[in-house]
């Protein structure tokens, strides 16, 4: 697809959500470089501080401390880490389940495509926040733990989006030409079919990472997340939720920094399918 | 003016025109250009006539019934002339009352009679509505009239078909609902757009002789748009032959296909094949310029085509030229136009059948539908089918949509299995599914598909496309050797080497079908499976893949199972036929005899269906049965 990045550059939307979400990822890589104190350093002695430019507030601790006085913007950048990792691994983790699972389902049809559909549907019909708080109280908390549940509920998302987009690909009379032609199955697959999902699937993992980091949060907000010593957005919500009358901004800090990277991977998420599924491309951006 | 094919004394100077169109000028915004997509258009119809207006697809026919409709595209817009409908400023009248008139006194027939009905509704109820938008009945007599057109449309039973939806109906039906209300509010003027061309072609008879016969009840003017010269000369009284947005020629109908004047009509003339004897087909080369082109273009704009082009063609713009009463041609050379004959053409090679290349024997296809539970019901879609083709030999494929000549096809390349029977490639059985079985199928047998859109990669370079046979299975080719063939496929379908790096959707229908046909050409198969590979293309297009094929067998050597509905093309270029009705093959032998003595009925329907070449008259257009008898369906 000939200028599919070029024409996608040109949205104002992917370009807002590019830039957010590249400021979100540096936090997260030099998060030990940008960060004045340690996530995980308590100063006893000025706990709930306001942030600096308030009455009250300490310089060193430029937004503030949290109710054990740890620094609130250190735990912000450190949150983005947990986030970001969150995002990349459990989306691109669905991913490869749910399309590699969509490709055969949609490709193949018939007896696999009914198993796989079904399975689905069972799995899709369980609340997907309350399925994900069984697997982690099975799994126990931990990092890996949080990517795997996600990925656990979330396959489906993307096999039931992919398989139809798959059998329309494989309708084409440029697959059944493919396979005239000598190819396998398996390269029929991945040189016919799998390029004209493309772009379907990055859509689809720009929304799923916005996904993940919400479901992050929650996990983490009722304590089955990360574990306790690991910084995360949801974790300092759920802190602060009981000082929320004597200092308010460590409530609205981190559900800001939530905001803010879910926005900018559903403006990417949206942007892109404007720009590359070929169905809207005329209708304009 | 009007044509005097069926009056013998010429009409006096017709203040009564029921639509009068003078230089009328229809442009494009195209990228802050203007251009222009209908030139200085003018004609008169009278009442009771029917006027042709033919052309290849580009050429403007189909604005000019969006004009009337006032539907015109976005950014394309009546920008000069005039255009009257029965004396009154039809551009300058209020757009009340134009409104008024569309649908009742103006009707139109569309081209695609499925979609241009409600499908949520019943027939009934669509035409409720449209007699109560024209004409104060009650409910109980809409509903009698109603009735009344639909029988006059020859639907039988038409008080069960109010009830019933359009996706219960065939494409005929549904167009003869679509014509008796055009018909029901007895419009002066009916605009029909390509009536027949979504439908199948042994419908096509039956419904162009409605449309006369309704024309004639009525007393209607008629402007029947169409790309097929031969079948506007055999319908209308005049016809005007459209080329990038002018009218090249105008004259009666009879005449205009007899003693074309302008050399774009006697090459279109030639380029079609023809059902009485087997020549060559005129190639007119290259194609009709597109809106793009059209901006730079000056002089006459067919001079680029043109066999007979003179130097002062390409700078100035013809007039119309008078070669006859009543006879127009936009040409300073309609002189030379009968000199045109088999200038650059192709000779046909004989077929040279040697020994059965591929043997069908009691090939059975079935497929479950009502599919449910437990129990499912086959329908055979292919029933004990056998056949032959010999190896160089071109066999055609015939029989309306839905009579299995597709799975047909499905089955011998492999996309499906059969139910049962065996296809023999020199003996070898296809039917066993080992790897063997399907490397020797891959080698030997390869299909051209139907579709060009579909059948390409949009992701691929061309180059990419046609040496896709050389990256299946496990022989790679080197980057030089595909490069170096992808170049020589090109040359061999007519195409020039900078193609290579273009993708499909830089490629016209044309264009597209040569790539699609020079990868299955790629690794030399023994056998081509073409599946109606020229049915959506233009004549022009049509005559130079027709005359590519006839070619490459002569130069490469294969044999070609061409599925077709078309009957001329069959008879131009195969040497036997099979007919197929129903799934089952009714009648095969070799194409003259077939053609000439048809023992089955379902044969007899499709070539009956074909528009003869001589301007003379089409019996089925002729016999007019008196009480409505039909044998649709």
């Amino acid at each position: 697809m000939p200028g599919a990045v070029s024409r996608s550059l040109r949205s104002p939307r992917v370009l807002v959500a590019l830039g957010l979400i590249l400021c979100i990822a540096c936090c997260a890589a030099f998060a030990p470089l940008i960060a004045p104190h340690d996530p995980a350093d308590q100063n006893l002695l000025s706990i709930l501080l306001p942030p600096a430019w308030a009455s009250g507030g300490d310089p060193a601790f430029p937004l503030g401390t949290d109710s054990l006085g740890r620094c609130v913007l250190s735990r912000l950048i450190y949150g983005a880490r947990t986030a970001m990792t969150v995002a990349v691994f459990a989306s691109l983790g669905a991913m490869l389940i749910g399309s590699f699972l969509a490709l055969i389902s949609g490709y193949f049809g018939g007896a696999i495509d009914w198993i796989i559909g079904r399975a689905v549907d069972v799995w899709m019909s369980f609340p997907p926040v309350i399925l994900s708080l069984i697997l982690m109280f099975g799994l126990g908390t931990g990092l890996d733990k949080v990517v795997l549940a996600i990925i656990l509920v979330d396959w489906t998302r993307f096999c039931r989006v992919l398989r139809s987009e798959v059998m329309i690909v494989t309708r084409r009379d440029y697959v059944a030409a493919a396979r005239l032609l000598g190819f396998t199955h398996r390269q029929t697959l991945i040189r016919e079919v799998l390029p004209a999902t493309v772009p379907l699937l990055i859509t689809l993992v720009s929304l799923e990472m916005a996904i993940a980091v919400v479901v992050e949060a929650i996990l983490s907000f009722v304590g089955l997340g990360v574990r306790s010593d690991q910084a995360a957005w949801g974790q300092m919500i759920a802190d602060a939720r009981q000082y929320v009358y004597q200092s308010p901004s460590n409530l609205l800090l981190p559900i800001l920094a939530i905001f803010v990277a879910v926005a900018a991977f559903n403006l990417l998420g949206d942007g892109l399918r404007r720009t590359l599924d070929v169905r809207l491309a005329e209708i304009g951006r | 003016m009007t044509s005097t094919s069926t009056t013998s004394t010429p009409v006096a100077t017709a203040p009564k025109s029921v639509l009068r169109a003078r230089d009328l000028a229809v442009t494009a915004s195209l990228d802050d250009a203007i251009v222009p997509v209908i030139r200085a258009l003018s004609f008169d119809l009278a009442p009771g006539k029917i006027l042709g207006l033919v052309g290849e697809s580009g050429a403007g026919k189909s604005m000019i019934g969006r004009a009337i409709a006032q539907l015109l595209p976005p950014g394309f817009a009546i920008t000069g002339g005039s255009l009257a409908f029965e004396g009154q400023d039809f551009l300058a009248m209020a757009p009340g009352r134009r409104r008024a008139l569309l649908g009742r006194a103006i009707a139109f027939i569309p081209q695609a009679p499925l979609t241009a009905l409600n499908p949520v509704m019943t027939i009934g109820r669509q035409f409720d509505e449209h007699l109560a938008r024209i004409g104060g009945f009650d409910r109980a007599q809409r509903r009698t009239s109603a009735i009344a057109m639909l029988a006059a449309a020859q639907l039988p039973d038409a008080a069960a078909l109010l009830d019933r939806y359009p996706h219960q109906l065939s494409g005929g039906m549904c167009q003869r609902v679509l014509i008796a209300m055009a018909f029901a509010s007895n419009p002066r003027l009916v605009v029909a757009d390509e009536p027949t061309t979504a439908l199948d072609v042994t419908m096509h008879p039956q419904i162009i002789r409605l449309i006369a016969d309704m024309q004639k009840d009525h007393g209607t003017a008629v402007i029947f748009i169409t790309h097929d010269l031969r079948l506007a000369a055999q319908v209308c009284d005049e016809i005007i032959v459209m080329y990038a947005g002018r009218a090249i020629e105008r004259g009666p109908a009879r005449r205009v296909l007899s003693t074309p004047a302008h050399p774009y009509t006697r090459c279109l003339h030639l380029a079609n094949p023809s059902m009485t004897e087997r020549r060559s087909l005129y190639v007119i080369p290259d194609q009709m310029p597109g809106l793009r082109q059209l901006q730079q273009m000056s002089g006459c704009h067919f001079a680029p085509r043109c066999p007979v082009v003179a130097e002062h063609c390409r700078r100035t713009e013809p007039p119309n030229v008078t070669v006859a009463p009543d006879h127009v041609v936009a040409c300073v050379r309609a002189e030379a136009t009968p000199q045109i004959s088999m200038l650059h053409s192709v000779g046909l090679a004989p077929d040279l059948v040697e020994r059965p290349l591929l043997q069908v024997e009691n090939l059975l296809k079935r497929y479950d539908t009502d599919r449910q539970w437990f129990r499912s019901r086959a329908v055979a879609a292919v029933n004990n089918v056998s056949f032959s083709i010999g190896s160089n030999e071109f066999v055609a494929l015939v029989g309306e949509s839905g009579s299995g000549k597709s799975t047909i096809a499905k089955l011998l390349v492999g996309l499906e299995p059969p139910s049962g029977g065996r296809i023999l490639l020199d003996g070898h059985d296809l039917t066993d599914a080992s790897a063997q079985t399907r490397a020797l199928r891959v080698q030997s047998i390869q299909m051209v598909f139907q579709d060009p859109q579909s059948a390409l990669n949009p992701r691929r370079r061309v180059a990419g496309i046609i040496t896709q046979a050389m990256e299946a299975g496990l022989r790679h080719a080197t980057a030089d050797e595909r490069n170096a063939r992808a170049l020589a496929l090109l040359s061999e379908v007519g195409l020039s080497p900078d193609f290579a790096t273009r993708f499909p959707a830089q490629l016209s229908g044309g264009q597209r079908q040569r790539i699609n046909i020079a990868r299955a050409l790629c690794s030399l198969p023994r056998l081509l499976v073409a599946d109606e590979i020229v049915s959506g293309l233009d004549v022009s297009i049509q005559a130079q893949l027709l005359n590519l094929l006839a070619r490459l067998r002569s130069e490469l050597g294969f044999a070609m199972l061409f599925i077709s509905h078309d009957l001329s093309v069959v008879r131009h270029l195969c040497s036997r036929v099979l007919v197929m009705y129903r799934g089952d093959i009714v009648e095969q032998g070799p194409v003259e005899s077939v053609f000439a003595d048809p023992q089955h009925p379902h044969t007899r329907a499709l070539l009956a269906a074909v528009p003869p070449d001589e301007p003379g008259a089409w019996p089925l257009l002729k016999a007019t049965t008196p009480n409505g008898v039909t044998n649709s369906n």
